[in-house]
């Protein structure tokens, strides 16, 4: 809603019509004659080689999945394996113009990409260069093996080393591309542009968009490709993607050398089924993906469907939109046509397709066709071609040989470092600025900023000398820590970028941005779409390019429309790639109260359940402000809890107040916030103000004096200082405004219990929310944990305080009632 | 007729809001839609305008005052009304609906006094009930729970009971409550100690066989300490020791030509067999790195420079300071440090840093002193290895020629953790101690 824009009711109620330009189809004919003269016969036979490499690899992994054997060589190979055969034409016209600075990500059925990009990198990088990757990538290991004894070219090293690296991963060694963490699906191998491919279709949909936001707001050259399914058009994320791709802003709102869409293609991988599903004719109704494009944007993504049966007319269409993607034009839409005579999987009985339909497909197999092209027209002699072929097979053997044999091709060895994995779950490692050295854009100096010389006058302890509150008002708030933190490092990381729903102009809905958007050009603090799949999704792309990003989401409870994003992709990669891959994201989630059941909830147990998140949730304005810090220092993905319960709150725990300089919390680390010897209260999150509330009931009316403990982190989770406070009192409340079944207060009592049972008085007992919809502002009172529910659970559960009359029941019959229920 | 001009409300939880700027006077003339004043909530800047023509009869609130949401800022109207009837109560700040921080009302329930828990005679009916702190607790104080009534939920035995108990049955003394730990022992009705306490002597065995024939005496922290550590380092590591001895006589000159310098005042340190050994120790962990080491499970830290840790005996038990970067000193400052922190040791004042087993980098410990031939000192983790120094004893040695003498031999034990080291390695190390001993020149 940038007030620069006019929307005039006497133009947008005019009447008129939304026309379209015609969406070309397979419009390619150019015969190999006239194509001589822009490919040498060197050219040629590599494109030719290319795709034949590709069919012999997946030809290899077929046998050995269904026959397991390949050329006399037996494997059994019991993981995945999605192959393209069919598709080879596609994948090498899709990667030969690119250039190593062009990245491609994929999709589950990505290994002729993999090869094809690998390949065309390789044509275009140095024997020097490739040397360097080669012997850099996990300190040669991958390499090792490939160069023992090797006496050809570097090139012919290199190609090998790609054929290796990739088939190791596809079977789990620890000399693979990403030592065998990744796996068939997940390949990737980032210095050849390779970029992560997806077990999930449509995966890419969203993260290939941020990688092109990187790209472009990094000024980094290049071009990226998201390969993706014809079936993942159904995707919310891939819709989500296309959506936050062709934003009017970056035409019309991003300033100076910014303005100007993505250098982004859509590439879709038409082989015109899902797994058994008809695109075309049963699941979808597109008829012609590329008509897709009409719909999103004026441009309509320039969008064109192209034979991806010949390689030629594939590269003409690449050389074609690159030039739209030098103007600023993106994004592309482009439909690649083409079939798959392999089978889903190797277990796809193909009873979904007729025997015709894939014989008539075979008998236009584009390598052979493209084979007899350049017979017929002279460029080679069928003696080459075998010899390129038989070459292949070779190659392919060998590979295969190396990759199964565990001496050098070793798993993982779990029983020697049982902690392998455990330990490439997180990088855990501080960078100030992603991109050092480089200067961050800003509009003005921090100290010019207007919601900086506001908070100037703000008192940073809630509290004045003689111990009464400032008004509300005059307080430095929770806000204003987490502005402060984000403020600073905006100012310290130039890669770093903010977006979400209405963060731009209104500050984010919860003013945390306030006077970011006076301090930020265009390109770092932008309104996204209403789309957090993308908002998410985008982030990781963003990140996974070597950037740092703040993605907002309004509300909790919108998370489920990004779930595939938290739970499946942003956790994954950095373990997935072998810690290749860093992943500093920082998505900053604020949990409702008042507006009812879809935007009151706290799910922080559901990211705290998926292994690779970091959670925190602080309460106070120092912890928020220094665990910010701590969450913008590293180079993990966090789900940054905030509740809008208490943006506004005051610091009054902190002696001194929020201090104005930079310091961290570091994660994990749960705070005292008031000291006591009967009990324990642990609070997750804006209970704690209730817990306060509690302990002052308990102290005047029942002399029973609470020891009062905030979490502030969920995941890590250093249990030490709960346990001494449990030494001490032997008894302990766990409370937060969560939904108490499955929550992460249930997962801290059952720690708890098995980490101090000789010091439990009673059991550990959790009061969180009734496992309800959230009613209104109203009833919220009879939903959310109260400070006399605390009491009536301690009394009931944990000790019988005199004279105490209970509000709520804490019984255990009504407990075993509830469960019986369900509710 | 005039009206008020109201702070607005944006937003269910802002209560007060700041004035930022006037844009009219009072006397000003104004029009529909023309801009009052600017005002902020904490979320954002807000600009209110005037709702109806007239003249600014009255302003309330300078700017930056801080004002209530819904209450009157200001009148508009006819020249010459009153205002009176809009004026906020009292001056601006007050009848806010700012919190004001009542003193908590004095609660007239006085903290409700606990029952004392009784101690029966008999054992309540049924299974008893009792938290597991509170069990731990009752073995501890030796309170028999079986017979003490629970305050928890359905009865259960929680900590308060068993503490209620324990001051209403014979107390133990401290003493006794170790022993009948440690032997599950009970308290007899008839008690000798003070004040009515049982005390050791009092506690009656379920094992009569070993009757008390030994007194049980708690162990200090410096050696719950000592005992913990030594534990754990034969646990957690794989000793053993070699044993060599080295011709002394070079040593014992260089002492004689020391103490002579000493006498002279040639030099102000008294350098000792020990500090000498010190110094070979350190020339060998220049040549043999591998000793100067930490072995950490799955790495090794290799240090550059020699921190050497000395074991002291003390009168609270044995401590083993550092001394940091012993290889830059020379001979004299070696001496120097190395008495300075064994003094510190002995009053107990010594930098506990320097104590950590991780401060040093390789011990040496030394009873030569006390006459000991040999002995298999424990490494102390994580270092990889120690040396013992033992006494000197005269030992036949061929003298050249054939002919044989008594030579003093100076016994070395090195035990090293085989984890960390190879006997092989470990071997050589020993002898390039021993080498380095003979020859030793300052
Ligand atoms: C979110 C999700 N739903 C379902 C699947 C199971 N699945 C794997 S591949 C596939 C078909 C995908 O078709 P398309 O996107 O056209 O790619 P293609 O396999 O044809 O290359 C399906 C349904 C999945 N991996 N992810
Ligand atoms: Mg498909």
């Amino acid at each position: 809603m940038p007030k620069v824009q006019f929307i005039d009711p006497k133009d947008v109620r005019k009447a008129g019509e939304v026309t379209f330009n015609p969406i070309p189809v397979n419009q390619y004919n150019k015969s190999i004659e006239e194509e001589k003269a822009n490919f040498s016969k060197e050219d040629f036979l590599r494109i030719y080689h290319d795709m034949a490499v590709i069919r012999e690899f997946e030809t290899m992994l077929n046998e050995i999945k269904i026959k397991s054997e390949y050329n006399g060589v037996a494997y059994n190979h019991p993981g995945p394996a999605h192959l393209s055969i069919g598709q080879e034409a596609a994948a090498v016209g899709m990667a030969y113009t690119l250039g190593v600075e062009d990245f491609i990500f994929g999709s589950h059925r990505s290994h002729g990409e993999i090869l094809a990009k690998g390949l065309s990198a390789i044509h275009k990088l140095s024997d020097e260069q490739l040397t360097e990757v080669m012997e850099n990538h996990f300190d040669g290991k991958t390499f090792a093996p490939v160069k023992a004894n090797f006496k050809g070219t570097t090139k012919e090293l290199a190609i090998r080393f790609l054929i290796y690296g990739t088939l190791a991963e596809i079977f789990a060694r620890e000399t693979g591309f990403n030592r065998g963490l990744g796996g068939s699906m997940h390949a990737f191998f980032t210095p050849f542009g390779v970029y992560p491919n997806n077990a999930i279709v449509g995966g890419s949909g969203d993260i290939a968009v941020g990688a092109a936001l990187f790209k472009k707001v990094n000024r980094k050259d290049g071009i990226v490709v998201a390969n993706i399914g014809d079936a993942s058009m159904a995707c919310g994320p891939v819709w989500e993607g296309l959506a936050f791709a062709s934003m009017d802003q970056y035409t019309q709102l991003w300033e100076g050398d910014m303005k100007g869409g993505l250098p982004l293609i859509i590439n879709i991988m038409n082989n015109q089924y899902g797994m058994g599903g008809q695109t075309c004719g049963e699941t979808m109704g597109y008829d012609i993906a590329a008509r897709i494009g009409a719909g999103v944007n004026r441009d309509q993504m320039h969008a064109e469907r192209v034979d991806g049966y010949n390689p030629l007319a594939v590269i003409d269409a690449y050389k074609r939109k690159r030039e739209i993607l030098k103007e600023k034009r993106g994004p592309v839409l482009l439909d690649i046509l083409t079939y798959r005579f392999s089978g889903h999987s190797p277990s796809d009985a193909s009873s979904y397709r007729s025997k015709e339909e894939i014989e008539a497909w075979q008998a236009v197999d584009s390598i052979i066709w493209f084979g007899k092209e350049l017979v017929d027209a002279g460029i080679a002699t069928q003696d080459e071609l075998s010899s390129i072929n038989s070459g292949n097979t070779d190659l392919i053997t060998w590979g295969l040989k190396l990759a199964i044999d565990d001496k050098v091709s070793p798993l993982m060895d779990m029983e020697k470092n049982p902690e392998l994995i455990g330990e490439m779950m997180f990088s855990d490692s501080p960078v100030d600025s992603m991109e050092a050295g480089r200067e961050a854009e800003v509009n003005h100096p921090l100290e010019e900023n207007p919601r900086v010389k506001q908070l100037k006058n703000k008192e940073r302890f809630a509290f004045d000398k003689d111990g009464k509150p400032f008004s509300k008002i005059k307080q430095y708030g929770l806000r204003d820590g987490l502005f402060e933190a984000i403020a600073d490092r905006f100012y310290k990381d130039p890669t770093l970028i903010a977006y979400g729903e209405e963060n731009r102009d209104w500050g984010g809905a919860f003013a945390v941005y306030r006077g970011l958007t006076e301090a930020l050009p265009y390109h770092r603090l932008f309104n996204s779409p209403i789309s957090e799949a993308s908002i998410v999704g985008t982030a990781i792309g963003y990140a996974m390019c070597g950037g740092r990003v703040i993605p907002e989401i309004m509300y909790c409870d919108f998370l489920g429309r990004a779930g595939d994003e938290v739970f499946n992709q942003l956790p994954k990669w950095q373990a997935m790639s072998g810690n290749v891959i860093k992943m500093p994201v920082v998505i900053r989630v604020s949990v409702g109260s008042k507006y009812g059941a879809q935007h009151s909830q706290d799910w922080t147990a559901l990211p705290a359940h998926i292994p690779g998140l970091k959670v925190v949730f602080p309460a106070t304005p120092y912890d928020a402000k220094g665990l910010m810090n701590s969450a913008l220092q590293g180079t993990d993905p966090v789900i940054f809890f905030e509740s809008q319960r208490i943006y506004d709150i005051g610091e009054q725990f902190h002696e001194g107040g929020v201090p104005e300089g930079y310091y961290e919390i570091p994660f994990g680390e749960p705070d005292v916030k008031r000291e006591g010897k009967d009990v324990t209260i642990l609070s997750i999150g804006a209970t704690l103000y209730r817990v306060l509330e509690a302990a002052d009931q308990l102290q005047e009316k029942y002399g029973m004096s609470a020891e009062v403990i905030d979490a502030r982190s969920l995941v890590p989770f250093n249990y030490e200082p709960v346990i001494e406070s449990l030494k001490k009192t032997g008894r302990i409340v766990i409370t937060g405004d969560a939904t108490a079944r499955g929550s992460f207060m249930k997962e801290m009592a059952s720690t708890i219990t098995e980490l101090a049972f000789d010091e439990l008085d009673a059991p550990p007992v959790v009061v969180g929310s009734r496992n309800w919809i959230t009613p209104a502002y109203e009833l919220e009172d009879a939903f959310f944990p109260q400070a006399e529910w605390i009491i009536d659970a301690i009394h009931e559960k944990i000790v019988p305080l005199k004279g105490h009359v209970v509000k709520s029941n804490f019984t255990e019959p009504e407990q075993i009632r509830r469960n019986k229920l369900g509710i | 007729m005039a009206i008020p001009v109201i702070m607005p409300r944006q937003g269910q939880s802002v209560e007060t809001c700041i004035i930022g700027e006037w844009y009219k006077q009072v006397g000003d003339q104004v029009k529909t839609g023309d801009i009052l004043f600017s005002y902020e909530t904490d979320k954002a800047s807000f600009e209110e305008e005037a709702k109806e023509d007239g003249e600014l009869l009255a302003v309330f609130y300078e700017e930056g005052d801080e004002v209530p949401v819904l209450i009157n800022v200001a009148v508009l109207g006819k020249s010459g009304e009153s205002v009176e009837e809009f004026r906020p109560d009292g001056d601006s700040t007050e009848g806010s609906s700012v919190e004001q921080e009542e003193a908590p009302a004095a609660s007239d329930a006085t903290p409700a006094k606990e029952e004392k828990a009784v101690v029966l005679d008999e054992k309540p009916e049924g299974k008893i009930r009792i938290s597991p702190r509170a069990k731990v607790m009752a073995e501890k104080m030796g309170v028999p729970y079986e017979k003490v009534k629970g305050s928890g939920p359905h009865g259960r035995i929680i900590a308060q009971d068993v503490e209620a108990a324990s001051e209403s049955i014979p107390k133990l003394t401290p003493l006794a409550k170790e022993k009948a730990q440690a032997e599950s022992l009970e308290p007899a009705k008839e008690t000798t100690g003070l004040g009515g306490r049982a005390s050791a002597s009092d506690l009656i065995s379920y094992n009569p066989v070993y009757g008390d024939d030994f007194e049980v005496k708690k162990l200090t922290n410096i050696r719950k300490l000592i005992a913990k550590s030594m534990h754990q380092s034969l646990q957690n590591s794989a000793q053993l020791t070699h044993h060599m001895s080295a011709d002394a006589r070079q040593i014992m000159a260089l002492r004689k030509s020391f103490k002579k310098k000493l006498e002279v005042g040639e030099v102000s340190q008294n350098i000792t067999i020990n500090d000498l050994v010190c110094l070979a120790v350190i020339r060998a962990l220049k040549k043999y790195p591998q000793a100067n080491t930490h072995f950490i499970g799955d790495s090794m830290r290799w240090f550059k420079k020699v921190h050497l840790g000395l074991a002291v005996d003390t009168e609270r038990g044995l401590m083993v300071p550092a001394v940091k970067n012993a290889d830059d000193l020379s001979i004299e400052g070696l001496s120097s440090q190395l008495s300075t922190v064994a003094g510190n040791c002995r009053k107990g004042s010594i930098d506990p840093e320097l104590l950590k087993p991780e401060a040093a980098s390789f011990t040496v410990s030394n009873l030569g002193n006390y006459g000991v031939e040999m002995f298999t000192p424990v490494i102390n983790l994580p270092q990889t290895a120690i040396l013992g120094v033992c006494t000197i004893v005269p030992r036949p040695k061929d003298l050249g020629d054939g002919v044989y003498g008594f030579v003093p031999m100076m016994g070395l034990s090195l035990t090293y953790d085989h984890q960390a080291l190879d006997g092989g390695e470990a071997t050589l190390f020993l002898r390039e101690i021993k080498t380095q001993i003979e020859n030793l020149s300052i």
